[in-house]
């Protein structure tokens, strides 16, 4: 059973149960710093290993860049 | 770092006066070597999502430790937007600081006073250290000092154009007024720009376009810490007073050939 989110606009299959921590690892986005919002709602970055998708959700992965 | 004369904001010390950013490096290793050249503890990063399909380097891992990583809003263009990318920022581990801009002008890249007061106001209120950018306004600085900011930064010149300072007469109003750090922002173009800033009595500078894109910008990086380094200490030092005519340095009687 897997549910289908969006990240950053795309669709995206995650397994049941899977965690925000997991799915970035999986996608190899586990950088120094990976910003996450769900739903519209910034999650914590200490609670991404505790904060399960489901189906439905919206996720904005974003990071630093260069900027002035 | 320990300092005779520090760049205190919201409470905290810095040793350099000089902010940087990390835009338009033509490599992330030179940007880490003029980071480094310039002795900058204050720098500036942005904020974007992840493009799954071209994913380049990672920014941060050339960034160095001991800096203050200073999150900008660029791209922001209402309060709301600025306030959701601050929070996504703190969220994910960066800091509780923010350089907010709210940027509605593609073409001058002129900041919103209205919505910048908005999101300040809200992000003072939600627990964040914010460094307003502005234009030079005495009037919008005094309400940016009453809801909380921790400094205001007016902008020299529009962003990138290097034109230096541009409103001056307007940012010296600021400095005479300024009851938080006054850090000039945008439009400087070369050390003299910066040295002249500190002169007038500005508190720090924040220089991206000048290091990235000069010819060495390692070198370059230098030449502005210096530089603000030699205007921090000119204006200690107290300028002398403008004249209009010429005042002798020599003495004008006893010359050899009299009489």
């Amino acid at each position: 059973m897997s549910a289908s989110i969006t990240v950053n606009g795309r669709d995206q299959a995650v397994e049941d149960g899977e965690t925000v921590a997991g799915l970035l690892e999986r996608l190899g986005l586990g950088a120094r710093y990976a910003l996450v919002e769900r739903n519209g709602d910034p999650v914590e970055r200490t609670r991404y290993a505790e904060v399960s998708l489901e189906d439905g959700d919206r996720l904005v992965v974003a990071r630093p860049v260069a900027g002035g | 770092m320990s300092s005779q004369d520090p760049f205190v904001v919201a409470g905290r010390e810095f040793g350099s006066r000089l902010l940087t950013g990390t835009g338009k490096y033509d490599t992330f290793e030179t940007m880490r070597e003029a980071l480094a050249a310039s002795g900058s503890e204050i720098v500036t990063v942005a904020v974007r999502r992840i493009d799954l399909d071209a994913r380049d380097g990672d920014i941060t891992a050339f960034l160095p430790d001991d800096v203050l990583l200073l999150p900008n809003t660029s791209g922001c263009e209402t309060a709301d937007e600025a306030v959701r990318t601050a929070r996504l920022a703190r969220a994910g581990g960066l800091p509780d600081w923010v350089k907010l801009e709210v940027i509605p002008d593609p073409r001058y890249l002129l900041p919103d006073p209205v919505e910048t007061l908005r999101a300040a106001a809200t992000l003072v209120e939600d627990g964040f250290t914010v460094l307003p950018y502005v234009l030079p306004d005495p009037v919008l600085q005094k309400k940016l000092e009453e809801v909380g900011c921790a400094t205001v930064m007016p902008l020299a010149s529009p962003i990138g154009s290097g034109r230096g300072l541009k409103l001056r007469d307007a940012i010296r109003i600021m400095i005479e007024q300024a009851e938080v750090p006054l850090v000039v922002d945008a439009g400087l173009g070369s050390p003299s720009h910066a040295a002249e800033s500190m002169e007038m009595g500005a508190d720090a500078v924040l220089v991206n376009t000048a290091i990235a894109q000069a010819g060495d910008p390692v070198a370059m990086a230098r030449a502005f810490k210096l530089a603000v380094e030699a205007g921090r200490a000119a204006f200690h030092a107290g300028l002398m007073e403008e004249g209009v005519q010429a005042a002798a340095s020599s003495p004008l009687a006893g010359a050899v050939h009299e009489p």
